[in-house]
């Protein structure tokens, strides 16, 4: 399965060319796009490459809501084979389609994904992420089955059940959220089992939320030799748009499905490569329900120098936040993958956190539950003192806004089978 | 040498109760307890008839607990020792009573200290002694 590996110019030019067959197709097919174009005076045929692109209007999450459930579906009726959905934790759900095509390009994304992390046909890949209108665990299902492998479709919870798959049927890649992954990892341990010895996983595919470099390194040393960040959302397909090689420097993004823009979420400007901002993603491969500059809310950093690995499809940084996970506390923009680097790197805390804000007065309060580690080491307050009082500069060394951090009894915080809850927002606002 | 085990807690009602019910289910009994609290957390430090399974049971109720090494005397000889100690140079970190008749110490350097006391006469009890 070599047929990714092309040069920055075959890029480019499918790209081009795969943009040109989008606008087309959107405008004969989608009476959304077709408004769209109209309004705005686009001529589809002045779309010639991807500089192009400016010049149409981006396309939100509040363009899927007010078009619920299925206004930006472009394929006929009869085409379509699949429907996803993400939650709708305010009102409607997001609702995807697929076509046949579909299903087998993002199977096809996701072996990429899996090859390019080390994962080969020999491997026992368990997928660990939720089966059904999330496209997590059926995304990373297809992929494993492109490629030869053998799956584990375990799906989400029942920690010990997970526990006993890797251990009797010798799973040798996980496939779920970071946060999981550190729970599986810790409820190995209470079960008296040492991941590292008595499990044999060898690659780890964490994704559907951001996670650091500290955790990486945590994930490593406790549960898997080598853990990877996977890119994705149902919108794009679900995982599979965007996966770390082996050089863990970036994520490449399959450049020849997915046209990637950083864009100034204010002005929505398009940034420069090595600028940190908003992605926006074309889907030009897509048939259901392709998206035209699909705002994804995520932060990034476009870098497309070559990388080392050999493959020439540019790559993003790891998400660095989200523009609605963003929290503005007192003005100032505090994203949780900030506070998540500093506990990591910290002795005597958990990775496990929570932040909370509230509102004294017409203040903002930004209040961090941390716990205290099983292993700490003290019987004497002052150091418990010091603990809290480090970190509570440290978090405003990075946040520039004083943080009350609170510390807690260990596994006192809950704990997430899927996406971890760890803001609570209690401002009236 | 004795051995306190120092329990870190929310300070919130129900959890002091919570972690001496602990005790008791297994059977451990409380010979002294201090507190020292800050804010909204604090740290219990215990002297049980059985530390060591103790240490084992709370440990696996997901406690954030540790063994310290502290040394015991008498109420009556107090004075003298707190002399002698800073006499020799060794802090006192923190102390509470004990069946109000004994003082619970943890002080910089047990060994030193033991030695210190013993030198001067002075007793360093066990659990049980009887005062």
């Amino acid at each position: 399965m070599c047929t990714y590996k092309l040069s920055k110019s075959e890029i480019v030019e499918l790209q081009n060319k795969r943009l040109r067959w989008l606008v087309k197709y959107v405008y004969e097919r989608s009476p959304f796009y077709r408004r769209r174009f109209i309004e705005n005076r686009i001529d589809p045929d002045d779309i010639r490459t991807k500089e192009d692109l400016k010049k149409i209007p981006f396309t939100t999450k509040t363009d899927l809501r007010d078009n619920y459930p299925l206004g930006l579906v472009s394929a006929d009726p009869s085409q379509i084979v699949r429907f996803h959905a993400s939650s709708g934790t305010t009102g409607n759900p997001t609702v995807v389609a697929y076509t046949k095509q579909d299903v087998e390009n993002w199977a096809e994304l996701n072996a990429r994904c899996l090859e390019i992390a080390g994962v080969t046909s020999n491997d026992v890949v368990q997928v660990a992420y939720g089966y059904g209108l999330f496209t997590g665990g059926l995304g990373l299902h297809y992929g494993a089955e492109r490629l030869g492998a053998k799956v584990i479709p375990a799906s989400t919870g029942n920690t010990k059940r997970q526990l006993k798959l890797m251990k009797d049927l010798g799973t040798t890649v996980i496939c779920c959220t970071p946060s999981y992954g550190l729970f599986l990892a810790e409820s190995a341990r209470d079960e008296g089992l040492d991941p590292k010895r008595d499990l044999k996983i060898r690659v780890g595919v964490f994704g559907a939320e951001p996670w650091s470099e500290n955790t990486r390194r945590r994930l490593e040393e406790q549960f898997v030799e080598s853990a990877h960040d996977i890119y994705g959302m149902s919108e794009l397909n679900g995982p599979g748009v965007a996966m770390e090689c082996s050089m863990k420097d970036g994520l490449h993004v399959w450049e020849d499905h997915y046209i990637v823009e950083i864009i100034d979420p204010n002005t929505g400007e398009v940034l420069e490569p090595g600028e940190k901002g908003e992605m926006a993603v074309t889907t030009i491969k897509k048939e259901g329900m392709p998206l035209l500059r699909y705002r994804t809310r995520d932060i990034t950093i476009l870098e497309d120098q070559p990388c080392e690995c050999g493959l020439n499809h540019a790559r993003i940084k790891r998400i660095l936040g989200r523009t609605d996970d963003m929290l503005k506390i007192r003005g100032i923009c505090v994203f949780p993958s900030q506070v998540e680097e500093i506990l990591m790197k910290t002795e005597g805390v958990s990775p496990h956190y929570q932040l909370v804000v509230d509102r004294e007065g017409v203040m903002d309060r930004l209040m961090v539950r941390v716990e205290v580690s099983e292993d700490f080491k003290t019987d004497r307050l002052t150091d418990l003192v010091n603990l809290q009082q480090k970190l509570e500069e440290e978090l405003k060394d990075t946040l520039s806004i004083h943080a009350v951090v609170e510390l807690v009894e260990p596994k006192k915080l809950p704990r997430s089978e899927g996406k971890a809850q760890r803001i609570i927002d209690m401002r009236k606002i | 040498m004795i051995k306190q085990l120092s329990v870190f807690l929310e300070n919130r009602p129900g959890r002091l109760a919570n972690l001496l019910d602990i005790l008791e289910r297994n059977n451990i009994r409380v010979l002294a307890m201090g507190i020292a609290e800050a804010g909204n957390y604090g740290i219990v430090r215990l002297i049980l008839d059985k530390e060591g399974e103790a240490l084992e049971v709370l440990r696996s109720s997901n406690m954030a607990v540790n063994e310290t090494n502290v040394i015991i005397i008498g109420l009556n000889d107090l004075t003298s020792a707190v002399k002698i100690l800073g006499n020799a140079s060794i802090n006192i970190d923190y102390a509470y009573t004990m069946d109000c008749q004994k003082v619970v110490l943890k002080v910089s350097n047990e060994m030193e200290a033991m030695r210190a006391l013993s030198a001067a006469g002075i007793k360093v009890l066990s659990v049980r002694d009887e005062q």
